[in-house]
């Protein structure tokens, strides 16, 4: 009795909600019981208003920091002052976690505003490597790098995702951020077995899953899915996430929301959800273990 | 081997000069998986926009600005992450678009619009006392140059762009009151209280005062600047009520390598 409290308590730490500007306010005044937020670390990077309620917010909760603009994967490396932004916020804000995304953004010295895609290549994976490492000795900590959703392929590529971001994690020690929407995105548009992917994934590395809803779309007569934030996750994406429960433990989880931001409660109910089915999948595991 | 740099080169060149032949050659599927992409980048910067320029799209109607938008981040994407930096060549960038010609305030409702984006998110800095001055030898004084709060944005206009912009803020009411272009111009300046973004008008020689000041000049030459538009110009009260406000953040008495504007 006393270790199952302990697992359900422990599991209803482990599960977040990306915070929005929307819901600021609301998290200040009523403090709605939820086991940690998310939050983009551009979106805190001035002075001003957000910021200083982020200082507030982080009174009442643990925080993680999600890194859209470092730019891992870019040929012509990352921009240290970016990095320094970066650094600043975490020293301000002590997050649980600091993460990125296994893409790119920067070429030319332009920031194309979006996450995207690298051919897994040798070379994409030196610099991929090169860049985390570096990221990591000045943060002073451990990065997370999450799995991106992916809409094409590469010819050229020659390593599966998953196995370059087993490679990663060998060679920088840093640890993943599995998000299993992304990966049910990349395998409907790409054509691949998700839970092959999750097999290949290494198990102790993964220090956070993401949830999220996505969009179905027809571009030109081709059906793909749009990995926009934009609705409640949907069954296979639960699915996926006991597979992925069953495989890497009760890991932090955050339910993701952007576009068609709901209110607050529905966001919260999405969280609940997410813990019932970590209990379902690890209660009874843990239990018996 | 193909290197990294030129697919990066190549993926850029398709989403902003709608180029697809070279990454067409590297990439399994073609158009439609390139244009999730150029979707993602051109709707999320537009949103950009339209956030941090409410009153120009409301002055321009939704789907022009969309257009205009779309234009402007092909020619003038941001150079970086933080978005809330990006936009400040909005309104130049409106001042030459030749769609945009009968409406010669607009370029400058988007310069105010801009300060207030800046004001908003600029970074924080501790204000100097007036106290500060005392480090300084009062022979020194004409000499002195200020750097300012950074929320702090001034701008002139030959339009009454302050009630413009009243009347086409989120939620104004869409009959506000007729403006007349004819009368006269104005001086704003738009700083940040606490956390809210606020805009006053300031005479011509308050103007004048701060403006030299912010631009780098010494005091004395922001004192001559204020002079010139009113002999009766007040600079004690005017440098008072700089400190007053928490406008000053720096104060050197060493001259600057930048010449004082005239």
């Amino acid at each position: 009795m006393i270790a199952s409290e302990t697992v359900e308590r422990g599991i209803a730490g482990a599960i977040g909600v990306g915070l929005r500007a929307p819901h600021l306010a609301a998290f200040i005044a009523d403090r709605p019981a939820i086991g940690w937020l998310e939050v983009h670390a551009e979106n805190y990077m001035g002075g001003g208003a957000a910021p200083a309620q982020l200082d507030r917010i982080r009174r009442d909760y643990p925080l993680s920091l999600h890194g859209v603009g470092l730019s891992l994967g870019s040929a012509e490396g990352i921009d240290e002052a970016h990095l320094l932004r970066l650094k600043g916020l975490v020293e301000r804000y002590q997050p649980c976690r600091v993460s990125e995304h296994l893409s790119w953004s920067i070429a030319g010295g332009t920031y194309l505003n979006d996450l995207l895609p690298l051919p897994y290549t040798e070379e994409s994976l030196a610099i991929v490597a090169r860049h985390v490492a570096r990221v990591q000795e000045v943060l002073g900590r451990k990065l997370l790098v999450e799995n991106p959703s992916s809409y094409l392929r590469f010819r050229h590529s020659t390593i599966a995702e998953p196995d370059f971001l087993a490679e990663l994690v060998r060679r920088t020690g840093c640890g993943l951020l599995c998000d299993v929407n992304n990966i049910h995105v990349s395998a409907t548009n790409l054509g691949f077995d998700a839970s092959h992917y999750l097999d290949a994934l290494p198990p102790t590395a993964v220090g956070e899953i993401h949830l999220a809803g996505h969009a179905a779309v027809m571009r030109a007569d081709v059906a793909l899915l749009i990995d926009d934030h934009g609705s409640a996750v949907p069954p296979p994406v639960w699915a996926l996430y006991c597979s992925a429960l069953r495989r890497f433990g009760a890991v932090a989880t955050l339910v993701e929301w952007d576009k068609n931001l709901p209110g607050l409660p529905v966001l919260l109910a999405e969280a609940r959800k997410a813990e019932r089915a970590a209990l379902a999948t690890l209660g009874d595991h843990v239990a018996a273990s | 081997m193909l290197p990294l740099r030129d697919v990066q080169a190549a993926f850029r060149r398709a989403l902003l000069a709608e180029d697809e032949t070279a990454l067409a050659a590297f990439v399994d599927g073609g158009a439609a998986r390139i244009d999730v992409h150029r979707n993602n980048l051109f709707a999320s910067l537009g949103e950009v926009l339209r956030d941090g320029f409410p009153a120009v799209c409301r002055l321009v109607d939704e789907r022009f600005f969309a257009y205009a938008a779309h234009e402007f981040i092909r020619h003038h994407p941001p150079a970086r992450a933080v978005l809330a930096e990006y936009g400040g060549s909005f309104a130049d960038f409106l001042a030459d678009f030749p769609p945009c010609r009968h409406l010669p305030y607009l370029a400058d409702v988007a310069r105010l619009e801009w300060l207030m984006c800046v004001a908003a998110t600029a970074a924080d800095a501790a204000p100097l006392s007036v106290a500060a001055l005392a480090d300084f030898a009062p022979e020194a004084t004409p000499l002195l140059r200020f750097t300012l709060y950074p929320a702090l944005g001034l701008l002139a206009s030959a339009f009454p762009i302050d009630r413009i912009w009243r009347a086409n803020r989120h939620g104004a009411p869409l009959d506000d009151a007729p403006i007349d272009l004819a009368a006269g111009g104005v001086r704003l300046e738009v700083h940040r209280a606490g956390s809210e973004v606020v805009m006053r008008a300031l005479d011509p020689p308050g103007f004048a005062f701060r403006q030299t000041l912010r631009q780098g000049g010494t005091l004395e030459a922001a004192a001559t600047a204020a002079l010139a538009e009113d002999r009766a110009f007040d600079l004690t009260g005017a440098l008072g009520a700089l400190f007053r406000e928490g406008a000053v953040i720096g104060v050197t008495g060493t001259p600057a390598n930048c010449e004082a504007p005239s």
